[in-house]
């Protein structure tokens, strides 16, 4: 075709297509709710700047409008629903446009409004409670941006984190295995990936999230520090919506809508990273075998039977892996499932019945002619949890319930490959059984003054199949020799504890916007991991509660002021807080916990306390939300083995932490995240000296234990948010731009002191000759200036 | 993997704390070979000093015999900076157990060890072997044995190649029966590989459980990065107890047989 026949086609096919567009009078289109999809009656449709020329949507949510010039914007706007503009072309008008109205309740600041009654911190009983909304959680600037649950609620007053990048937290002194962390009534024995550096939590896939730092409910018991309550959500019931994201780290997708009609739902959500599609680019054919993933996969279904009965299910699957050129292999696993039935028997009375299991298992695997195996260990807890709710007039609600729970813990199997020279390793199972009654009441005596009490009262036995080593003298130690051997069979009771649990709080209501309360709670903690570091691994011990272990008390007292101002616009609160703990564990020098039979030789039992003041100011709508807390703490343990048998910081304690939230919203399409943290480094201890042993020049160190501090540690991230303009289209996308660690600031993850040779630390003896040698101090920090992008989308 | 590709590390200089007195270092081997018996008494330093630790040439040392309370007199070597045995005759033996004894300045301290009896050795071999995870190609040795012994295993295996013991932290080859003993009786494969021509020399010990418990956790200490996955560093617990004067001391004192043997590996199994 020649270049003359090309351009004069080309002209006939512009001429045509103009004629047709002059020949068209009207556009059509039908305006609908974007949540579910039913005709909107009565919605305006105007071109911009012309509204008074405008039509109204019909019966069945259709309208015409005379077209104009193309390309336009068309006006979209409807009582109660966010108004949405479309740039209509040529194209577009040729047929019938669909257009998606948002609900004015599904903004950010309605949300928020929702999930909180904005009076709510003033009036009601809770202290050390902290909820932070869904949506906030995914508009804090995220590692990699993935949004993480754990790691916001680490910028709540009273909560520490472990270090750079991890999502170990500590509330109010207490250690990172003191928190219940729990799904849907569930708890979740290893609430991270990757070694604690991002969180099992799907953020699509949650409701809301709640934290109480100490005073938990009475239905609610058997961890010493505090309790993060996951709920994930629940489909809805009009149509299949979906949510998810493509990211740096991983991608996930969430779906969710009517299952058999509306009167049940369900959702799932799923998550995985991709690291090792990335590995299997690598030309290095080491890299190329490695395995570096996880995943995660939640669903919940729920059933509205009637009017008085509604029953839940949901179940959580997530799994971690790292292999090594296909001969070396570490995975963990997490299976969390419940159920529940809620029960309306009347406007004043309620029953709640939940069932659970949690297993939590993982995997070594070492391929080796010589001396492979395979290591496995699992460890289970299943529970069945009953609540009445009573409320015989409007100053009063009455709950009381039982709780029972079953602990398993499986005995290491370690199994030797064939032809391998390991032998198999063999330990005894340890079972558990917690019985728990529990009665709360909430009374207000006055309008000014209501009262909350509970009590739960625990008995824990630890039961068989299972065995009791006895020790010389009654003290079990490392070179004590055992002096009888105890076996028990099925469920029989081994050694049993009980223990009154009471909560107490006040509340007094100066005005309608100034509240101060008091509370006071004990728990106790039957179970406890058998490590002194100060991260969590995979392949940590958890320990039973037994003959030599007793369970860990927690006393906790606190007062605080609870100021709202500006119509409830701010909130602001001082609590302060002491905490005393009884039979905290550590583990003697050198311990060896994996494989033992006998644990209770490598613990150390002593006591802790802690105390502190927490300042948070927070506003929660407006266009401009977020917080700024401040909390001076401190946590000491005293531990007969550890540090002179004199008191000490543990790594964890960090006297003032500051926190700055904030997100902004510029416009419908543009809103930003800022967050900044200021803390007192961690307490640790450094070498004062150093001495030569088996021709080792070792680090000396002092017999008092983190006497040091590493610097301050402070970091800003930042992140911009895109949306697509609201066009009223199904489907809505989103860009998320963020930086973590801002201003690049080298916040120490560990110093190791060690010989440096040659002045060049990577430099091994082994790589060449040793010129120089001296002692030296390196330093590893993590993630400075780390910029992630991930796209977010809805339909 | 992508997680550490985002971690980095620099040389810093810390302030870091000092001693008011610098800590006396024991470490004492009480063998049955005369050349492996030695004591040496050092001075720990401040952490960034790089001269040589001071040594203490003027302690009373002795070994007694606890069956027979007969004391076998040390004297200072100035040449090696160690102490050995007056009589180099004298040497331990399976079964009697041994006090070491040291006196400097005011400060009297004191350890003890039994003699255990040592496995059998039945050979040493090697074996040209392509590369393998975690290990490069090369000529592997593999040393087989024999423990009839339901207590007391506690081991150590010291390799030195062409007469320079490895002894980087990476080199330390303890174990015990925690995983039973079956892989020395099949052959346990020392993780070397060494060239051909190469001269190894192995010495096997047997430790009493407090000597082979304070070298693992030298080893863990000389591992321990300061990081959150490492347990607070804390020194070794010494075997050896202060009977008077200051009560800080380091170091340990190992009573133990030992086994040794020297190979040249040649590009066929001997």
């Amino acid at each position: 075709m020649s270049f003359f026949r090309v351009l004069t086609l080309f002209f006939l096919t512009s001429l045509g297509y103009q004629a047709f567009s002059q020949e068209r009078r009207f556009i059509s289109g039908e305006v609908v709710d974007a949540s579910n999809s039913e005709p909107l009656v009565g919605a305006n449709v105007y071109w911009e700047g012309n509204s008074t020329a405008g039509v109204v949507s019909d019966l069945d949510g259709k309208f015409q409008l005379e077209a104009i010039d193309f390309p336009n914007k068309l006006v979209i706007s409807y009582v109660g629903y966010e108004k949405s503009v479309r740039i209509i072309s040529a194209k577009e008008a040729e047929k019938s446009i669909r257009f998606f109205l948002k609900p004015d309740e599904m903004s950010l600041d309605e949300i928020i409004i929702q999930e909180r009654r904005p009076d709510e911190q003033v009036k009601n009983m809770e202290m050390g409670k902290s909820t932070v909304p869904i949506e906030t959680i995914k508009n804090i600037p995220a590692l990699f941006g993935e949004v993480d649950l754990l790691r916001s609620l680490q910028l709540l007053p009273g909560v520490k984190s472990a270090g750079e990048g991890t999502t170990g937290i500590f509330v109010r002194g207490g250690s990172a295995d003191q928190n219940l962390v729990q799904l849907d009534g569930a708890p979740v024995y290893n609430p991270s990936h990757f070694f604690g550096i991002f969180s099992v939590f799907n953020p699509d896939g949650i409701k809301s999230v709640d934290l109480y730092k100490g005073n938990m409910p009475a239905s609610f018991g058997g961890r010493a520090a505090s309790l993060i309550d996951v709920s994930l959500r629940e489909g809805n019931n009009k149509q299949i919506r979906g949510e998810g994201g493509i990211g740096s780290i991983s991608s996930r997708l969430t779906l969710d809508g009517p299952l058999f009609g509306k009167n049940s739902t369900f959702i799932v959500s799923a998550r995985r990273t991709y690291a090792d599609v990335f590995l299997k680019l690598s030309s290095d054919e080491n890299l190329k075998n490695n395995k570096l993933n996880f995943h995660d996969l939640s669903g919940k279904l729920a059933f509205v039977l009637n009017d008085r009965d509604k029953i839940t299910v949901s179940s959580y699957q997530g799994s971690d892996f790292l292999g090594l050129d296909e001969e070396f292999g570490l995975g963990w696993t997490n299976w969390v499932s419940s159920a529940a039935w809620s029960r309306v028997h009347s406007e004043k009375f309620f029953f709640d019945l939940e069932g659970y299991h949690s297993r939590y298992s993982y995997s070594v695997e070492f391929e080796d002619p010589d001396n492979g195996f395979e290591w496995t260990n699992k460890l289970s807890e299943s529970g069945l949890k009953a609540i009445w709710t009573f409320l015989p007039d409007s100053k009063t609600e009455l709950n009381w319930g039982i709780h029972s729970q079953y602990y398993n813990f499986a005995p290491v199997d370690l199994e030797p490959a064939p032809n391998s020279a390991i032998e198999e390793i063999v330990t005894n199972p340890k079972n558990g059984l917690l019985n728990n009654l529990f009665i709360s009441g909430q009374y207000a005596f006055s309008p000014k003054l209501s009262v909350e009490g509970g009590l739960r009262w625990g008995l824990f036995s630890q039961v068989g199949k299972g065995v009791d080593y006895l020790y010389e003298g009654g003290v079990p130690g490392p070179d004590v020799e055992v002096s009888d051997t105890l076996s028990y069979g099925t469920l029989e009771k081994m050694h049993a504890y009980q223990g009154l649990e009471p909560r107490i709080a006040f509340r007094y209501l100066i005005n309608e916007q100034f509240s101060v309360k008091t509370a006071y709670n004990r728990n106790f903690q039957y179970i406890q991991i058998a490590s002194n570091s100060s991260a969590g691994l995979p392949i940590d011990r958890w320990i039973l509660s037994g003959r030599y272990i007793e369970p860990v008390r927690s006393d906790q007292i606190s007062v605080g002021l609870f100021h709202n101002f500006n119509q409830n616009r701010w909130e602001f609160s001082v609590e302060g807080y002491y905490k005393d703990l009884d039979n905290v564990i550590d583990l003697r020098n050198g311990a060896q916990v994996l494989f033992t039979d006998q644990v209770e030789t490598e613990l150390l039992a002593g006591k802790g306390w802690a105390y502190g003041v927490e300042f948070l100011l927070r506003k929660n709508v407006g266009k401009t939300t977020g917080w700024l807390a401040y909390t001076w703490s401190r946590t000491w343990r005293k531990i007969d083995g550890v540090s002179r048998n004199e008191a000490y910081n543990p790594r964890f304690d960090r006297p003032n932490d500051l926190t700055l939230v904030l997100n902004h919203e510029f416009s419908p399409s543009w809103s930003a995240g800022l967050t900044f943290v200021y803390t007192t480094g961690q307490a640790v201890s450094y070498p004062v000296g150093s001495y030569e042993v088996d021709n080792q020049s070792v680090p000396l160190y002092s017999d008092s234990r983190n006497l040091d501090r590493f610097p301050n540690y402070n970091r800003m991230d930042a992140s911009v948010t895109w949306k697509n303009a609201d066009k009223g289209r199904k489907w809505r996308g989103s860009w998320n731009f963020s930086i973590y660690n801002l201003y690049g600031r080298k916040n120490p993850f560990a110093y190791e002191f060690r010989t440096i040779y040659n002045d060049d630390i990577n430099f091994e003896p082994s790589d060449g000759e040793i010129i120089s040698a001296k002692p030296g101090v390196v330093m590893t920090y993590l993630f400075t200036f780390l910029p992630s992008l991930t796209y977010n989308f809805q339909f | 993997m992508a997680i550490l590709c985002w971690s980095c590390q620099e040389e810093v200089t810390l302030p870091l704390g000092e001693k008011e007195e610098l800590v006396p270092t024991i470490e004492g081997y009480w063998t049955d070979q005369s050349v492996f018996n030695e004591v040496r008494l050092t001075l720990s330093k401040d952490y960034y000093d790089s001269l040589e630790v001071t040594v203490i040439d003027d302690a009373q040392v002795s070994i007694t015999v606890a069956s027979s309370g007969r004391l076998i007199p040390f004297i200072f070597l100035q040449g090696s900076g160690l102490y050995r045995p007056a009589n180099p005759q004298d040497r331990a033996i399976v079964g009697e157990s041994y006090q070491l004894n040291v006196k400097w300045k005011d400060n009297v301290y004191a350890s003890e060890g039994l003699m255990l009896q040592p496995p059998k050795v039945d050979s040493v071999t090697w074996n040209y072997e392509e590369e393998r995870v975690f290990r490069d190609e090369g000529y592997y040795i593999k040393v087989y044995g024999q423990i009839p012994f339901t207590e007391d295993n506690n081991y150590r295996i010291k390799v030195i190649e062409n007469d320079t013991l490895k002894n980087g932290r990476e080199d330390y080859l303890l174990f015990d029966d925690t995983f039973g003993l079956q892989f020395f009786e099949e052959g346990l494969e020392l993780g070397y590989a060494f060239e051909e021509n190469d001269k190894v020399r192995l010495e096997l010990f047997r430790l009493n459980r407090n000597a082979f418990e304070y070298l693992n956790q030298l080893v863990n200490l000389l591992y321990n990065d300061g990081g959150l996955f490492s347990p607070p560093p804390q020194n070794p617990d010494t075997n050896i107890t202060v009977i008077q004067g200051d009560p800080e001391v380091l170091g340990y004192f190992v009573v133990t047989p030992v086994l040794s043997q020297t190979v040249i590996i040649t590009d066929e199994d001997d």
